[in-house]
Parts: C-alpha cells; sequence; structure tokens
C-alpha cells in the first residue's frame, strides 16, 4: 500500500483544506475521475460539480467550480475558483442561476459555450444540492 | 499672558484627537493583521499556478495564448487606479495619483485613447477635481477584496482583450513589498508577462499526464493566473492602505503628544503668572491700606 494521499483545496483567497484523505473523486473537463494512493502523476484541467472525499468509513462532498488539479507523489492539489461544502448549497439559488443561464443570450460560438457550461454547473449544483 | 481658559479649551481639544489617532492606529492595525493573513493566504494560490505552469513549460513546446501576445499598434487601454475609500492615510492616494497623471499623459501623448476605471472614493474625487473623466468606478471594495467581485472584471478584460477591443491593461496601486516598504507602481497586466516558470526549481522533473492536454491546460491556466494576479494587486492595495494609515495615524498620535505637553507648559506659567499678579495686587493693596 502506498502512502495515504494528501488533499490541498486552494482557492484564490484561501487554503481551505490539507488533510489526509484515502480516496477522492472529482470532476474532470470531461468526466469523473477517482484518485486512489499510489495514482500516477498528473495535471488536469477540472469541470464543475461534486469533489467526494473519503476518509476512513465517512465521505464528505464540496461542490467544486473548474480550475485545476496537479498530483504529485502522494500530494493533491485543486486548484478552484471557489469550493463550497455540499451541506451549504442551496437548491433554490442554484434554481435561480439555472434559469439565469437559460435566458443567457447565445448569438456566437462562444456565448454558446458559455451558456452551455453554465447551464451544466447550474444542473450539477442541483443534484449535489438535491442528494446532499 | 495668554489666556488660560482658552489654552485649557485647546488643550482639551487636542486631548480628544489624541484619542481618536490613537484609535484609528489600532484599528488599522488589527485591520492590517487580517488583510496580511488574507494576502498570504492567496499567496498559496498563486505559487500553485506558477508551479503547474513551471511543469507545463517542460513539456509544452511553444507557450502561446492570446492573452500572452502583444497587439501590434497599441490604441485603446484600459486603466484601473485602485485607491482608499477614505482618506487620513499619509501619501496614499497621492502616489497613486501622481502614477496615474503620469501614465494619462503619457497615453495622450501617443495619442492613445484610454478607459478609465477608478476603485475607491478618494481617487475619484481626485480626479474630478482635475476635470478627467471617468468611466467606471468601485466603491465595494474595502479592506476586504472578494474573489468573485474581481472574477467579473478579469472575465471582462480577458473578453475584451482577446477581441483585441483593448490593446492594453496597466494597473495604479501600491504594491505591498515588506511591512516596512511600499511604493506606488504602475504595472501592465495585459499583454501578460506570463506566469515566470521558476528557473532552478529543477526538482520537479515529474513526467506528468496531461488531461486533456498541455496545450488545453494552458489555454485555461494563462486566464486563472491573469485573474490570480488581479486578485493580488486589490490584497496589495488592501495591505497597503492599512500600513499607510496606521504610520500615518501613528505620526498625528506622536504630534498630538508634543503639542499637549508643549500647551500645557504654556498654560501653567500663564496660570502661575496669574497668580503672581493677583497676589502682587493683594500686597500691593494691604501695603496702601497699612500706610
Amino acid at each position: 500500500m502506498s502512502a495515504p494521499l494528501r488533499l490541498v483545496i486552494v482557492t484564490p483567497e484561501r487554503i481551505l483544506l490539507d488533510e489526509q484523505v484515502d480516496a477522492l473523486r472529482f470532476p474532470l473537463y470531461d468526466g469523473q475521475i477517482g484518485i486512489l494512493p499510489g495514482r500516477a502523476p498528473l495535471v488536469g484541467q477540472l469541470g464543475a460539480g461534486e469533489l467526494k472525499i473519503d476518509q476512513g468509513s465517512t465521505s464528505r462532498s464540496y461542490f467544486i467550480d473548474g480550475g485545476f488539479v496537479q498530483i504529485k507523489g502522494p500530494v493533491v492539489s485543486i486548484l478552484t475558483h471557489a469550493a463550497i461544502p455540499a451541506k451549504d448549497l442551496n437548491v433554490q439559488t442554484a434554481e435561480a442561476d439555472l434559469q439565469k443561464a437559460l435566458h443567457m443570450p447565445a448569438h456566437t460560438d462562444a456565448e454558446f459555450d458559455t451558456k452551455q457550461d453554465a447551464q451544466d454547473r447550474a444542473r450539477r449544483m442541483i443534484d449535489l444540492a438535491k442528494h446532499k | 499672558m495668554a489666556n488660560v481658559r482658552a489654552l485649557r479649551k485647546r488643550l482639551k481639544a487636542i486631548r480628544n484627537i489624541r484619542k481618536i489617532t490613537r484609535t484609528m492606529e489600532l484599528i488599522a492595525t488589527a485591520r492590517f493583521k487580517k488583510a496580511m493573513d488574507r494576502a498570504t493566504q492567496a499567496a498559496a494560490y498563486t505559487k500553485k499556478i506558477g508551479e503547474i505552469a513551471a511543469d507545463l513549460s517542460h513539456a509544452a513546446t511553444d507557450f502561446s495564448h492570446p492573452l500572452l501576445e502583444t497587439h501590434p499598434e497599441p490604441k485603446h487601454g484600459v486603466l484601473l487606479v485602485l485607491t482608499s475609500n477614505r482618506g487620513l492615510c499619509g501619501g496614499y492616494n497621492s502616489g497613486v495619483m501622481k502614477q496615474t497623471l503620469t501614465r494619462l499623459r503619457e497615453i495622450k501623448e501617443h495619442g492613445q485613447t484610454v478607459t478609465l476605471e477608478v476603485s475607491g472614493k478618494r481617487g475619484q474625487t481626485a480626479l474630478r477635481y482635475q476635470q478627467i473623466a471617468i468611466d467606471k468606478q468601485f466603491n465595494q471594495f474595502e479592506d476586504k477584496p472578494a474573489f468573485t467581485e474581481i472574477n467579473e472584471i478579469a472575465d471582462r478584460y480577458i473578453r475584451l482583450y482577446v477581441e483585441k477591443k483593448i490593446d492594453w491593461v496597466n494597473v495604479a496601486y501600491v504594491r505591498f513589498e515588506s511591512s516596512s516598504r511600499q511604493t506606488a507602481v504602475l504595472e501592465t497586466l495585459l499583454p501578460f508577462a506570463g506566469t515566470e516558470p521558476k528557473t532552478g526549481a529543477g526538482g520537479s522533473e515529474v513526467e506528468y499526464e496531461f488531461l486533456p492536454s498541455p496545450q488545453g491546460i494552458i489555454e485555461g491556466i494563462v486566464p486563472a493566473a491573469f485573474k490570480a494576479r488581479l486578485f493580488k494587486c486589490f490584497l496589495d492595495a488592501a495591505v497597503s492602505e492599512q500600513i499607510f494609515r496606521m504610520v500615518a495615524m501613528k505620526g498625528a498620535t506622536e504630534n498630538a503628544g508634543e503639542m499637549i505637553s508643549e500647551l500645557s507648559r504654556i498654560a501653567n506659567r500663564a496660570r502661575q503668572a496669574q497668580i503672581t499678579s493677583e497676589l502682587s495686587e493683594i500686597i500691593g493693596g494691604a501695603e496702601a491700606l497699612n500706610h
């Protein structure tokens, strides 16, 4: 068994978390990834969605909003704009975000992409808020 | 001789002012510590971004991104000025204004145009007094700038820059170098100077797996680094403001102390003189009665 993972979550405002964990699941730009101790080095772009942390028999969830992950040895660094504990999520605000995303203009390709991303983000937030 | 009562009144006023300035100094010290904590916490993010960028530079040969490109013929840009909302902080705002005005003059000489964005009431009033039009103003950034708000500003700059509607972004603010040294500077944020992959940090010769690809990561990390840099400007400005206020208020408290000792000396002299003259009048009167 390799050394246990150390998870560091960094947002632009502060270091949110720095502790030992057993396993991790989080979204990359194109789908979920699971991390266990002994993972090969990786640099990846994150998507929006649920970060699930397993510690022993308990697990916790955060909502992360894009960013990057760097895995180097046992240290997993997650750099993200915002990480919100799942229990602080609110279905109403997430629904409001979705409504806002649905009413965004989409005349150019870039605008269309932004709209799509915003919708995905809001839907995942609603999902996580409902199943916390 | 000076009027004792008037002197006493002045003394009382100065004592009150000293109380206020001392309190302000204490408040500024407390705020400085908080702002400093925030700045150190934020530094971790910038450091990590730099690390990833350094790792990338090993893997990717061409490090290119629209934000890194210099536009050939600059015509229009954005000048963001960070000042404080409140005064009584010594030369903090005037330093920033000096940088701003020099840059504005330079822009005019080169026949370019500028969108002027000012954060902080002090800078806004100073520019209005000079009759310089401000295009956009912010007042919400006190000593705790929030990343989400700066994110919005940064996104707007990135969009404008990529669409080639602006050719540069300058920021005038007070940079925090150490707790005894802060200087008003003008920095060019765009074209972005890169994240300066650290040389000598050769320990990170790790073969990474890149998802999606090195180029894909670059596309994400350059804007993130730019945002972190802009955020750092706001944090630096907040820390420096508190230091300037601390120093200014310390000086004010000391001056008030000096004035108090000087004035109380004069007041005591005046009181003594009054008593002496009263005494001599009484003695004089008594003497006159005896004869």
